[in-house]
């Protein structure tokens, strides 16, 4: 395969060395190009993916509800199903109820559902073991972007870290280099919701005179990155008041089960974003509008 | 042919490693089977092509990871870059060797990821090396050291054939 006069080997090597000089002195632009290399490559990749995953779900689908306790399955599924269901029912009017009380909350909690969204299967797992991350089967053709929202009737899965024309990474929420701000339900405290190395979610520089305690849940705050505002993230389990420590923190149990992710939504464009290109819109001169 | 496999290896090995084998996994630890793959080729064929297709599968596997675009591609590349070295200098290399070399590569991998992903704190390095490096450098070894036994024996049965007093080595001298 590799077969070259000695020249050609050399101007490789030197070619080769140039390229990973360039990605230890020049990092953000080595890491365009190289995205700029991968892009007619990434696609001859997802098919095989693709492909893998399909018949990995179809054996598996054949194996758990024929083989393995037929009806049972099946049962546990749609109960698995309801309670998702009845989880995000929950949060949401639990959500709606806690805004209500500073009657601003029910404008909110409609707008939360203009958010622009985007369907996305779950194709594969992320190649090393070092993040925790799924593959998607959307990407840069049905408009996703980078720093976008991925969610599940549950609650909130990640964050987009990377795209491909037809596939995009997602960073879950349980991964230790992914942050979203994140809000006390009952409190209204705000916190950074970040993985942790054991696989949980840990709300962190909760403000010290917080009254949060066990049990309560967390919610996106929808200041920063691809969530509006109200999305259930988890609920927290323990809290760590450390004498002497400016800020208080709580590990938190992910409300999605990210472990059995099968299909997701990934939020395109949050309610403050769909309100500004409703707002651009009442803005233009009626004649410019489309009929 | 073998610019065939060295395809499949490059587009092939990447899929299976997103998909199925989450199913082999021990305690969500799976094997990484392109870095069993640069050394083993690195191995057996030499320098120049462990270290090409390494950096070659390292980069597609960089495109499927939420990591940097580069950490795959220099690992791989310099683990394809090494196996290739020990194929020149270790002489009557067995399965054991195979075995520790790989170990080493693969801590040596994952030393350089645990570095990049930067843990926050002793507490979950520690945690990291326990839970991740360690437990991956043992599948990556017993993987690696199995099907290097496969393809030594594989090797030794054509080198007996061409080399052997009735071979076809000497059929063709």
């Amino acid at each position: 395969m590799f077969r070259s006069t000695s020249g050609t080997r050399r101007v490789t090597l030197v070619l080769v060395a140039l390229l990973l000089s360039a990605l230890l002195v020049l990092p953000t632009q080595s890491q365009r190009l190289l995205q700029h290399i991968g892009v007619p490559l990434a696609p001859i990749v997802t098919l095989p993916i693709e492909a893998l995953a399909a018949l990995d779900r179809s054996l598996r689908d054949m194996w758990e509800g024929y083989v393995a306790l037929h009806e049972v399955h099946e049962e546990n599924l749609r109960l698995r199903r309801e309670i998702e269901l009845l989880q995000h029912q929950n949060g949401r009017l639990q959500e709606a109820a806690s805004a209500s009380q500073r009657l601003t909350a029910l404008l909110e909690f409609k707008g939360r559902a203009r958010s622009q969204t985007v369907a996305a299967q779950v194709i594969g797992r992320e190649t090393t073991n070092w993040y925790r991350a799924v593959v998607v089967n959307k990407g840069d053709v049905d408009g996703v972007r980078v720093e976008m929202g991925v969610i599940t009737p549950a609650g909130v899965v990640g964050r987009v870290v990377k795209t491909t024309r037809s596939a995009s990474m997602v960073l879950l929420v349980t991964d230790p280099n992914n942050a979203i701000t994140g809000l006390i339900q009952r409190t209204r405290d705000e916190g950074i919701v970040e993985g942790t190395a054991q696989g949980l979610a840990r709300v962190k520089y909760l403000p010290l005179l917080s009254t949060v305690r066990a049990g309560d849940r967390v919610v996106t705050s929808g200041l920063t990155g691809g969530f509006p505002r109200g999305l259930p993230i988890g609920v927290i389990t323990s809290i760590d008041k450390m004498e002497g420590d400016l800020f208080q923190s709580g590990d938190i149990v992910p409300d999605a089960d990210l472990t059995r992710l099968e299909e997701v939504v990934i939020i395109t464009a949050p309610r403050e974003e769909a309100d500004s290109d409703a707002a651009s819109l009442q803005t233009q001169p009626p004649q410019q509008r489309k009929p | 042919m073998k610019r065939l496999l060295y395809l499949t290896l490059v587009f092939g090995l990447v899929p299976i490693q997103t998909t199925v084998l989450s199913h082999v996994s021990v305690g969500g630890i799976r094997p990484d089977l392109c870095l069993v793959a640069a050394i083993l080729v690195g191995f057996f064929t030499g320098v120049r092509e462990g270290f090409l297709l390494g950096l070659a599968m390292g980069f597609v596997q960089d495109l499927f990871s939420a990591g940097v675009l580069w950490l795959n591609l220099v690992t791989k590349g310099s683990v394809g870059f090494l196996g290739g070295v020990a194929g020149r200098y270790v002489a009557n290399a067995t399965t054991l060797t195979a075995l520790a070399g790989i170990l080493g590569l693969s801590l040596m991998s994952g030393t350089v990821f645990l570095l990049t992903v930067g843990p926050a704190g002793f507490r979950d390095a520690s945690f990291a090396v326990r839970a991740v490096l360690l437990p991956q450098a043992m599948w990556d070894a017993a993987l690696g050291a199995g099907l290097y036994w496969l393809l030594a024996k594989r090797v030794r049965r054509q080198r007996a054939i061409l080399e052997g007093p009735t071979g076809l080595g000497s059929l063709i001298r």
